[in-house]
C-alpha cells in the first residue's frame, strides 16, 4: 500500500481510536464512534470534521479576477469580497475537472479550496491556463494549514463563534478565535448551518480542542458523506468527473454562459442547446435494500444507468442514491430498478434534496 | 470478551455447537467493530445447503458490503429474524442475541478445521496489531 499523507489532525485521531481509512491518499478517520451516531450529532447537536484533505490555493495578483474567469466555470469578479461560492472547473471539451469554494478577499486574492484526488492534474491546469496572465500567482497552501468544518444546528450556540456570528451565508473573515488566527467561513457540506475554519497547520489540535471542549462531536468521513447524499450534495470523481458535464450533473446553475470566453464554453454552449441525453437524478429505494455506487439502474430488464452514490439516509430513515439515467426517465416519480445481489429491487425517482433543513 | 466455548473462522465468524450436531453462527466482535454499524443483512434461506468457508450471504454496514462465510458446511435451519429486522444487535450483543444462522452440520469433523478460543484471541491481536500500524 502506499504510503498515506497525514493532515495535521493525525495524531488526534489516532489517540480518539478512530478507525482510519484511505481517502483519496489521505489517511482521515472513518469514524470515532459510529457513522450514525456521528450523523445525527450533525442533523441534532454539532459535529466537527477534519476536512484538512481538501486542497487550498491562494489565487492572487494584479490579473487574479481575470484569470479565475477565463478557468472556472461562474465569474469569480462578480463576487463581493469576504463572500464565496461553488463552482466548476471545465475541461474544454465540458468535462468536470473539479468543484470547489472560491472566496474572494480582495480585488486581487482570491483562495480555492478544492477537492483532495487530482491535486497535481488541477495544479498543472492551472499553471498552463495562467501562462496567459502573467500577474498571477498560484500557491498550494495545503501542507502548511489546516481545516475544520462544525456543522450542525447547534453551532449557532458555540463561544467563541460570536464575532462571525453576523457572518452572511457564504461569507467569511479573518478572526481571532481563542487566541488563533483563523479565516472563517460560513459554508458546508452537510445540509446544515455552520462553518469552516482554516488556521495553520500548527495550531490545528488547540482548533480542534476548543471545539471538544465545548461538547461538538468528532465525526469522519462515513457522517460526510452519509450527510451530503442525504442534503443532495454530489462528490465529484463518484457523482461527477471528466465524462459528466455540469448540465446533466444537474449543475448547470453554475455555468454562467453569458459573458466572455471561458474554458470549456464553447462546448458548454453545444451541449446547452443539443439537449442532454442522459441525467444524474435522486431515487429511493422501495423496499430494505441499500443501493451502492456502480449498480445497474435498470427498467424492464435493460440496463439504463448505474448508482453512483447511494446508502441509507439515517434522518430520513429510508434508503437513497443518485444516479445516471437517460433523460426520458429523470422524471420525479418514475420507475425504476436497482440491481442488488443480481436482483432486480424496485425503487423511483425522488427530488435530489432528500433532505433539507428545518423541513 | 470471545466466549472460550466457541469456536472461530479466519474470516471472523464463529460457531457454537450445541446439541444434536447443531449448531449457531455468527460475526465475531472483531468483525462487527471493523465494520462499523451494521444496517442490512442478507442471509440464506432455511433449507439452503452451505458449504464450510464458503460465501452463505452479504453484511452490510453504513459504509460498505462484506461477504459471510460459512463456518460449517450443512444444512440452514433458521436464521434470527430479529438480527435481520434490527441489524444493529450484531453490533450490540455478537455473541448473544445478534447471533446470525442456525445450522445442521454435515459433518462435525470439520470443527477440527476451526480456531478454539486461545488461538482466535491471539489470531485477533494479530490483525489489531496490523490494523494500528
Amino acid at each position: 500500500m502506499r504510503a498515506l499523507k497525514k493532515t495535521p489532525l493525525n495524531k488526534v485521531h489516532h489517540d480518539l481510536k478512530a478507525r482510519m481509512m484511505d481517502f483519496a491518499g489521505w489517511e482521515l478517520p472513518a469514524w470515532y464512534t459510529s457513522i450514525l451516531e456521528e450523523h445525527k450529532a450533525v442533523r441534532t447537536g454539532a459535529g466537527i470534521f477534519d476536512v484538512s484533505d481538501m486542497g487550498r490555493v491562494w489565487v492572487t495578483g494584479r490579473q487574479a479576477g481575470d484569470f479565475l474567469d477565463r478557468v472556472l466555470t461562474r465569474r469569480a469578479q462578480q463576487l463581493e469580497a469576504g463572500s464565496s461560492h461553488l463552482s466548476l472547473m471545465c475541461l474544454e471539451d465540458g468535462g468536470i475537472l473539479d468543484d470547489l469554494w472560491l472566496f474572494r478577499m480582495n480585488s486581487n486574492r482570491y483562495l480555492i479550496v478544492w477537492n483532495a484526488a487530482n491535486v497535481e492534474q488541477k495544479l498543472n491546469w492551472l499553471a498552463r491556463w495562467s501562462e496567459a496572465n502573467p500577474d498571477v500567482n498560484i500557491e498550494d497552501v495545503s501542507a502548511d494549514t489546516a481545516m475544520v468544518a462544525v456543522q450542525g444546528p447547534a453551532v449557532a450556540d458555540l463561544k467563541l463563534l460570536d464575532s462571525v456570528s453576523n457572518l452572511p451565508r457564504f461569507g467569511h473573515a479573518a478572526s481571532k478565535l481563542a487566541g488563533l488566527d483563523v479565516l472563517v467561513a460560513w459554508t458546508g457540506y452537510t445540509g446544515e448551518d455552520g462553518f469552516e475554519i482554516m488556521a495553520p497547520a500548527a495550531d490545528a489540535t488547540r482548533l480542534w480542542e476548543v471545539f471538544i471542549e465545548q461538547g461538538v462531536t468528532p465525526c469522519g468521513l462515513g457522517a460526510r458523506d452519509s450527510l451530503r447524499l442525504e442534503a443532495g450534495m454530489l462528490l465529484c470523481g463518484q457523482d461527477m468527473d471528466a465524462d459528466t458535464n455540469p448540465f446533466e450533473a444537474g449543475l448547470g446553475w453554475l455555468v454562467d454562459l453569458d459573458r466572455g470566453d471561458f474554458v470549456g464554453r464553447r462546448a458548454l454552449v453545444e451541449i446547452r442547446s443539443a439537449g442532454v441525453k442522459r441525467k444524474l437524478v435522486g431515487f429511493r429505494v422501495d423496499g430494505r435494500e441499500i443501493a451502492r455506487s456502480g449498480y445497474p439502474i435498470v427498467v424492464s430488464g435493460e440496463e439504463e444507468g448505474r448508482v453512483t452514490s447511494g446508502g441509507q439516509a439515517p434522518t430520513l430513515g429510508i434508503n437513497i442514491g443518485l444516479g445516471y439515467v437517460p433523460a426520458e426517465l429523470s422524471t420525479i416519480g418514475t420507475r425504476i430498478e436497482i440491481m442488488i445481489r443480481n436482483k432486480p429491487v424496485p425503487a423511483h425517482v425522488v427530488d435530489k434534496r432528500f433532505y433539507s433543513k428545518g423541513g | 470478551m470471545n466466549p472460550k466455548e466457541y469456536r472461530y473462522t479466519k474470516e471472523h465468524e464463529w460457531l457454537c455447537p450445541e446439541e444434536g450436531k447443531k449448531a449457531k453462527m455468527g460475526l465475531a466482535n472483531y468483525a462487527q467493530t471493523q465494520l462499523g454499524d451494521i444496517v442490512f443483512l442478507d442471509l440464506p434461506s432455511p433449507g439452503t445447503q452451505v458449504e464450510q468457508f464458503k460465501k452463505m450471504g452479504e453484511v452490510e454496514s453504513v459504509k460498505a458490503v462484506s461477504d459471510l462465510f460459512s463456518p460449517t458446511s450443512g444444512k440452514v435451519m433458521e436464521i434470527n429474524q430479529s438480527a435481520v429486522d434490527e441489524p444493529k444487535l450484531v453490533n450490540e450483543d455478537p455473541y448473544g442475541a445478534g447471533w446470525l444462522v442456525r445450522i445442521e452440520l454435515s459433518d462435525p469433523a470439520e470443527l477440527d478445521a476451526l480456531m478454539n478460543v486461545d488461538a482466535y484471541n491471539k489470531y485477533e491481536a494479530e490483525a489489531l496489531a496490523e490494523g494500528a500500524e
